[in-house]
């Protein structure tokens, strides 16, 4: 959702190319300087998702021929009506054509036709600007304009479609990460697909080198007399408490000075469930010994907040609660010392049930 | 209908917030709260700007200001803040887009009320 599918990398240049090219083209039409501003701008940002659709054709073709055949259709539409803005039916015309664009990209986001990324999602702002342009009633239209009706629309439709759109990229995002974001905001290192014997053997030796030093902690006096503090809210499930001096140190992987522990917050008090390393920098991954077993992963896209030291995630729109920032997070390797079934020792996340049994013990 | 835009982003985000309350995070609540808050403000703001309120224009101005220079900010420290094609449009674009149609003698103008 965050990324830009490289096959769409070229909508993306094609739209900023588009920008002041249909603004140059544009001028050259003897209305122009006549139409409102508002239809000015929206015929611009018809022409730049014209020129997006019709870029995106070439790559389309071998795999997905009907889209690539829909995706002409939007492009000579587009372009089309960003050229007969004059025209007589212009407005409604453009409003049905948007809105079914739009629609039309939240069905086969929906349906996995296309994986949401930020060239569809930029586009579709583009679109839900254009169509909000196209309805603003404009001062001395001819004919008839419905200015309430216009206004109603507009009020109703363009919040509904951004909500819409949101809402469904957000699901689908959720719902099918793509193979190295293993769940929301986290990004795992590249490596090879399956381990050699020899990285399960480095695997396990970290495994049990990390158990054996981290063991001493299960008192969390002795984690706190070390330098270690909760990052976070107790009241949550589990807490990270981290050691500044070894994250300023930037120990790499040592078994001996982790950068963070991780208590469970049970009702007697907190409980190990594990360390975690940390590297210094964003994108800057770790060692590798385990290979796909041991991959690091970086938390991305999540808005902060001071106040509690919580966290959510950035919407598809690239907006974080009042009070929280976007940031990323240095990349992590987690060491779960207790059972957790579900995602094994080096697992990005902890098996709520695990933490919950720790709370019922 | 940009600022209109605007507030239907702050919705959004400050529904984004609430999930999280339900896992114990009590302070998003807080911020999911003020995100609607603001929200309400923005779409406030949004009809003053139709209705060519003086105070519209001025408090509109000031507001894109702000979030404009926060977003700047964010984007100048590295922290890893998303620098994608929709953060810029949402975040820088679309407030430049309003401060920039609410300047000028002629605007001014328009907004005598």
């Amino acid at each position: 959702m965050f990324n830009v599918s490289a096959s769409h990398a070229v909508g993306l240049v094609a739209g900023l190319v588009a920008l002041p090219v249909a603004l140059i083209v544009l001028r050259f039409y003897p209305r122009w300087r006549l139409a409102p501003f508002t239809v000015r701008a929206a015929t611009v940002l018809m022409a730049v998702t014209g020129a997006v659709h019709l870029a995106l054709i070439a790559h389309h073709l071998r795999t997905q021929p009907v889209t690539s055949i829909l995706f002409l259709g939007n492009g000579i539409a587009f372009l089309s009506l960003a050229a007969a803005f004059s025209w007589r039916w212009w407005r409604l015309a453009s409003a049905a054509m948007l809105i079914s664009t739009v629609l039309g990209y939240l069905f086969y986001v929906g349906v996995g036709l296309e994986g949401p990324d930020q060239v569809g999602l930029a586009t579709k702002l583009v679109e839900v600007t254009a169509l909000g342009l196209v309805l603003v009633p404009v001062r001395g239209e001819p004919g008839r304009p419905h200015r309430s009706w216009r206004w109603a629309s507009l009020g109703v439709a363009m919040p509904l479609l951004i909500v819409m759109t949101g809402a469904t990229v957000w699901i689908v995002d959720l719902a099918r990460p793509d193979a190295r974001h293993v769940h929301a905001g986290a990004l795992l290192q590249a490596t090879n697909a399956f381990p050699t014997q020899q990285q399960w053997d480095a695997a396990n030796s970290l495994y049990r080198e990390t158990k054996a030093a981290i063991l001493k902690y299960q008192d969390w006096h002795e984690a706190w007399a070390a330098g270690y503090r909760p990052g976070g809210s107790t009241t949550l499930p589990s807490t990270h408490w981290m050691n500044q001096d070894f994250v300023k140190a930037g120990y790499v992987m040592d078994p001996h000075r982790p950068q963070g522990l991780v208590y469970g917050n049970s009702r007697h008090g907190p409980v190990l469930l594990g360390a975690m390393f940390q590297m210094q920098h964003i994108n800057q991954f770790g060692p590798d010994p385990g290979g796909p077993l041991t991959a690091w992963h970086q938390h991305e896209n999540i808005c902060f907040t001071p106040l509690g030291f919580e966290f959510s995630f950035l919407t598809p729109f690239a907006t974080c609660p009042f009070g929280a920032i976007d940031l990323s997070v240095p990349p992590m390797l987690h060491v779960w010392i207790v059972d957790n079934p579900k995602g094994g020792p080096f697992a990005v996340d902890i098996d709520p049930s695990v933490v919950a049994a720790v709370d019922r013990g | 209908m940009l600022v209109l835009m605007q507030a239907t982003l702050w919705a959004i985000a400050g529904l984004s917030a609430l999930p999280f309350v339900l896992g114990g995070e009590r302070f998003m609540f807080a911020l999911g709260l003020a995100s609607l808050l603001l929200a309400l403000f923005t779409c406030l703001l949004a009809i003053g700007l139709l209705w060519r309120r003086r105070w519209a224009r001025r408090w509109g101005i000031r507001f894109e200001i702000t979030c404009v220079t926060a977003s700047l900010l964010l984007l100048a420290v590295p922290i890893g803040a998303n620098r994608g094609p929709v953060s810029l449009m949402v975040n820088i674009l679309l407030p430049l887009a309003v401060v920039g149609l609410l300047r000028g003698k002629r605007m001014r103008a328009a907004f005598a009320r």
